[in-house]
């Protein structure tokens, strides 16, 4: 027949036919037919291949070359060029879209080409329940040349020689345990395939199984030749009733096929299986229990030695090998030893097959050379772990295994390495872990598991994984103390010990290896009583409420929106934040990016939903303070009327203390009122809370400057018995680049001061604003809105995923017509007569991550390109800066940081009587920061002055008291989508400072409330509370 | 259907030629063979629909030449449902993320059509075999 070097297929397609394919393939094949090409090309006529616009349409194959818009005068070039020079025509080609990817080819996919099948070599390509395409790739051969050509002891000969060692988790070699049998005179004697798997997450011996049961078959009746044994029994855990189903359909063909049974391929070799049915339990998969279930009794294991290999099933001699050992054997025989020992390491020979599951990209079975990195398995076959979450730890080996930290990564994978390091190869389960896995909890989920699977036989496994089951439990509830890791820890040696069989041997494995790596994280659920993780459901309770720092019991007051009891929702926001409109409007919500919700769909609009109970609260004018009583003599000074000493002084206020807050500038607020724009944060707003704040008894003097004004020594003597320093961190970064020194160079910071204390600010037509956070974003926006601005262009050396500035300002901006130019670093400022023209930049790409774990731009040389400006702004960063303080004051700095050193957990400075805290302490951080750090300094200044030492409690996470949830109707739950926040028409923003956000109108803000999980309801104190107590 | 003789080792030879001819697309032995994927991964997937899908397509195109088979799970588990398409003279092409629509699109653009839909495909060629 003929064979054609190439195809050329025309689309005989409707669109195609009446642009005029047909009269095109005749023209194809009388050229063709001219060339002399007729017995090498053949032209098809093809079906619509959907490509309709392009049309007619030719695909050549096998090249794949895609032709298009063809037309009849084409014909010629096309088959002289690509036909008979073999130059494919460029001009008349399909050229796909800039992001169109050239199709992969499996040899270049990480999954596939790193893997080295050996047992799993016919997957995919055979029907398991057909025997002959097994034998199609080379099955049985093996069989038929141990039977006819090898002796028993060859076959052991070779099968010791290749160095395999039992898949099944223990590794003893397979030779070894074989000859042992072998050598045993006495008769009957069975061979044992064991497919119980039990190990969670492992699924290699089923899908083996169910794809390719016959590997199995050939190599027990090889195993069973060597060792003298003429029966054999397939175990299977009865939760597999696919690979069951296989199993029997390739027995039953592979006996009609005299390949078992009697006189096997005429070579008189006798040997036949049965098929055993697990009965659900774990232990079965240790040999000694599942020989007892085998023999029709309790899978409890026994006393060894003596071993399987001399007294088995009934007394009689039996070898019992793991599903992947026997489906190895046939590989060794058919290639030889030498090739098998060929791959993996000294001690570890031959592949092995990993089920690679978790939080990891490709999940799946891995069938790899021994001695193949964890790292080339996770990152390079695996692909990473999703959504570029960072890893934290691999649990190898089940329930018997132990986990595998980052550090220990570019460990080889073989036998031994993997106990060294306090795992175990196991069944080859590999569960990948990142950081929002809670170690303990994982210890956790292995104890119950192995628990619920004790035999019961002995006393230490039965009681010692009940009871490390209820230690590790308790410290996920943050009940535990530190005695409790201890007594964990002596308990492991105890079961290790005196257990009899493997599963409680390795029970305390889990446990021990947790705590080998992740100690910390143990002693942070029992000091602190804190899950890193955010797992540990009765530590975290509400995630928002847990991350919180100054623990708004966010889930609480979105219930009772939910219940229209906006009141009731006012007061839940108030007692816990004296600066509720602010956070509304501008908080940095840590409580969003760990809502569960975001989890599965979009977080719940929690900032959103807070502005809406203040705005009501403001209209139905709520907002009643009442002046707080002076009930204790001392008096306490603060120095900063930011978030920080604002939260600070009410604290105090609230506790009965006189307070005074001195502020430098003319107005108080701090950042609030002299950084942020109004379009994201109106003065009113600020005022509102301000102005409670004052009705409450809090004492402002604006004006005052320390350093200037007064001194910390005049406080003292003034008679205030503590201060607390909250001045911020406000100092501008300098850029370091020539020219800053220029007119018209603004530092943002003093350019949005000006502004909003409404103090002349001179700004040319282009301005230009060098840094991406929000501070660079505020800035621009703001400058946009001056009527001299033309023009405003934000320069950032990044790209926008690195982009600190929150993701909606940057939006937002964009819309009002600011630009943004990415991977941009200025080179020197560009200067005219003192005044500044321009910035020189330079084009950068990204390189290696840098210490904030971000991707550290390089700079494309000979990329130089220049910005005009008229005026510059620099937003680069910002640092605490204390020029107030004299050396005779008695505080300590950081010298790096230009910070105020406190104690971290009494925030006393090296002064007495003097503390601080917020962004003079940490450096440039969030406003509900500073608040928080405010709040402990009022507690921890209150046990000053009390005499008392400032010890900080530590509890679980628990809202004041359990709002009932909401009936949701079957639309409602499964809704996933936020509420969307309306914004000032486009037309209208950059025309005044109008805030952009118009708040949530009530129809907005009750489906938004009803969309939030309540996940505090979920404690056992919750259910309680609730009267739903399971 | 399998013939039930009891097989001398020469027998193998014989079986494993026989059908492996049978197995691979050549001139005039079909046009393609369509393998879909059918481990206890990919039937938990949605396997079972995709082969409805690919045999009703076949059945109302009236083709008496695409061979098509099952096999267990081709490793990529979370890919599944899986189908591995193999056109006469060509690589085999393997599609993931599988749909009965997917699966119809398929049959027509590239078991028909004889162009691979890139916009489904895992991947070309096959596994290393060790």
């Amino acid at each position: 027949m003929k064979q054609y070097r190439a195809h050329l297929l025309v689309c005989a397609g409707t669109g195609c036919v009446s642009s005029g394919s047909f009269k095109l393939k005749e023209a194809l094949e009388k050229e063709i037919a001219k060339r002399r090409l007729q017995d090498e090309v053949q032209v098809i006529a093809t079906g619509c291949n959907g490509f309709c616009e392009r049309g007619p349409i030719v695909m050549v194959q096998p090249d794949g070359i895609f032709y298009q818009l063809l037309k009849v005068e084409d014909v010629p070039r096309l088959v002289e060029e690509h036909l008979l020079k073999g130059r494919p025509v460029k001009k008349l080609m399909y050229v796909p879209p800039a992001e169109d990817k050239p199709v992969p080819k499996m040899k270049d996919i990480e999954f596939f080409k790193h893997q080295r099948l050996i047992v799993l070599r016919n997957r995919g390509r055979i029907d398991p329940e057909k025997i002959d395409e097994y034998i199609a790739f080379d099955g049985y051969e093996a069989l038929g040349k141990a039977l006819a050509k090898m002796t028993p002891e060859a076959i052991l000969a070779e099968i010791t020689a290749s160095g395999l060692r039992g898949r099944g988790g223990a590794g003893f070699p397979t030779g070894k345990k074989w000859a042992a049998c072998a050598v045993q005179k006495r008769s009957p004697k069975y061979i044992i395939c064991n497919g119980d798997e039990g190990d969670p997450g492992a699924f290699m011996d089923r899908s083996v199984l169910e794809a390719d049961p016959h590997a199995v078959l050939e190599g027990m009746i090889i195993g069973a030749r060597a060792i003298g044994a003429a029966k054999g029994f397939v175990y299977i855990r009865h939760e597999y009733p696919l690979a069951i189903k296989r199993i029997e359909i390739a027995i039953r063909q592979a006996r009609e096929y005299g390949l078992l049974g009697t006189d096997i391929l005429g070579t008189g070799f006798d040997f036949d299986l049965e098929i055993v049915q697990g009965a659900g339990a774990f232990v079965s998969g240790e040999e000694t229990a599942l020989i007892a279930s085998i023999e029709g009794q309790i899978a409890m294991p026994r006393q060894r030695p003596p071993f399987p290999a001399s007294k088995g099933i009934w007394g009689c001699p039996t070898v019992n090998n793991n599903v992947e050992t026997w489906a190895t054997v046939p590989n060794i025989i058919r290639r030889g030893a030498t090739w098998f020992s060929s791959l993996g390491t000294d001690t570890s020979k031959g592949t092995k097959i990993f089920s690679l599951v978790g939080k990891i990209n490709n999940t799946g079975l891995v069938e790899v050379p021994m001695g193949i990195s964890l790292r080339e398995i996770v990152y390079g076959i695996g692909g990473g772990i999703p959504a570029g979450r960072a890893f934290k730890a691999v649990q190898i080996g089940g329930p018997s295994g132990g986990c595998i930290p980052a550090k220990l990564l570019d460990l080889p994978v073989d036998y031994e390495s993997l106990t060294a390091a306090g795992a175990m190869m196991g069944s080859g389960g590999m569960i990948v872990m990142d950081d929002k896995t809670c170690m303990v909890d994982l210890a956790k989920y292995f104890l119950n598991f192995l628990r619920d699977e004790s035999c019961g036989k002995c006393v230490s496994c039965r009681e010692g994984t009940q009871r490390m089951y209820e230690i590790v439990s308790k410290i996920t509830e943050g009940q535990g103390t530190m005695e409790d890791i201890a007594l964990l820890e002596e308990l492991a040696v105890a079961v290790k010990d005196a257990s009899l069989c493997g599963l409680g041997q390795t029970a305390a494995n889990p446990v021990l290896s947790t705590l080998r790596y992740f100690r910390p994280e143990y002693e942070k659920h029992v000091v602190e009583r804190r899950c890193p993780a955010m797992v540990c459901k009765e530590i975290v309770s509400a995630p928002c409420q847990y991350i919180c720092p100054i623990d708004q019991e966010a889930s609480s007051y979105i219930g009772l929106i939910a219940q229209k009891k906006y009141a009731e929702a006012f007061q839940v926001i108030r007692k816990d934040n004296p600066l509720p409109s602010v956070c509304g409007r501008v908080c940095s919500r840590p409580c969003e990016s760990v809502c569960r919700a975001g989890e599965i769909g979009e977080p719940i609009a929690i900032r959103a939903l807070k502005r809406y109970v203040l705005d009501w609260a403001r209209e139905k004018g709520l907002d009643a303070p009442a002046r707080l009583p002076v009930t204790r003599p001392e008096k306490v000074a603060i120095v900063g009327a930011g978030p920080s000493g604002l939260a600070a002084g009410y604290e105090l206020i609230k506790k009965g203390f006189a307070v005074r807050i001195f502020e430098s500038l003319p107005v108080a607020g701090g950042m609030l009122r002299v950084t942020i724009p109004d379009h994201r944060l109106p003065k009113e707003r600020l005022q509102d809370d301000l102005d409670y704040l004052v009705s409450c008894g809090l004492n402002i003097k604006t004006n005052m400057t320390l350093g200037k004004d007064f001194s910390l020594d005049d406080l003292f003597q003034q008679g205030y018995k503590a201060v607390y320093l909250a001045t911020g961190a406000h100092k501008p970064l300098e850029m370091g680049v020539p020219g800053e020194e220029a007119e018209g160079v603004l530092q943002a910071l003093e350019y949005l001061k000006d502004h909003h204390l409404g103090i002349p600010v001179s700004l040319g037509a282009r301005v230009a604003v060098i840094g991406g956070g929000n501070s660079a974003v505020d800035a621009a926006r703001v400058a946009f809105r001056d009527k001299r601005v033309k023009e405003a262009t934000i320069l950032y050396r990044r790209t926008r995923r690195e982009m600190p500035a929150y993701p909606e300002e940057i939006e937002a901006g964009l819309e009002e017509g600011v630009r943004i130019e990415y991977l941009t670093a200025p080179v020197r400022i560009r200067t005219q007569d003192g005044r500044v023209v321009g910035v020189e930049c330079i084009r950068m790409k990204l390189g290696e991550k840098d210490a904030s774990g971000r991707a550290r731009p390089v700079p494309i040389p000979g990329s130089e390109f220049q910005v005009p400006a008229d005026t510059l702004i620099l937003a680069i960063s910002e640092r605490a800066y204390t020029p107030y303080l004299k050396e005779s004051d008695g505080l300590t700095l950081s010298p790096e940081w230009g910070t105020i050193i406190v104690d971290p957990v009494s925030m006393t400075t090296t002064r007495p009587g003097v503390f601080a805290g917020g962004d003079v302490v940490s450096g440039p951080s969030s406003v509900v920061e500073a608040m928080a750090a405010g709040k402990a300094a009022a507690r921890s200044i209150e046990a000053y002055l009390e005499g008392r030492p400032f010890v900080r409690v530590n509890e679980v996470t628990r809202p004041a008291c359990y709002v009932e949830p909401v009936k949701l109707t079957e639309e409602e739950a499964q809704n996933m989508k936020r509420s969307k926040m309306p914004h000032l028409p486009r037309g209208k923003r950059r025309s005044g400072h109008d805030e952009i956000e118009l708040g949530f109108t009530k129809e907005l803000a009750l489906k938004e409330a009803r969309r939030c999980l309540r996940c505090e309801l979920e404690t056992r104190d919750a259910k309680k509370a609730l009267g739903r107590e399971t | 259907m399998a013939e039930h003789k009891k097989l001398r080792i020469q027998d193998l030879a014989k079986i494993r030629e026989k059908t492996k001819s049978l197995m691979t697309i050549r001139e005039g032995q079909g046009r393609a063979r369509v393998t879909v994927h059918m481990g206890t991964c990919g039937i938990a997937a949605g396997a079972r629909d995709i082969m409805d899908a690919l045999l009703n397509e076949i059945g109302k195109a009236k083709v008496q030449d695409v061979i098509v088979t099952t096999s267990g799970c081709a490793g990529l588990c979370n890919k599944e449902p899986m189908a591995t398409v193999e056109l006469k003279d060509q690589p085999p092409v393997k599609y993931g993320d599988l749909t009965p629509a997917k699966m119809r699109k398929i049959f027509a653009e590239h078991v028909l059509g004889g162009r691979m839909v890139k916009e489904y495909v895992l991947a070309v060629g096959s596994e290393t075999m060790y």
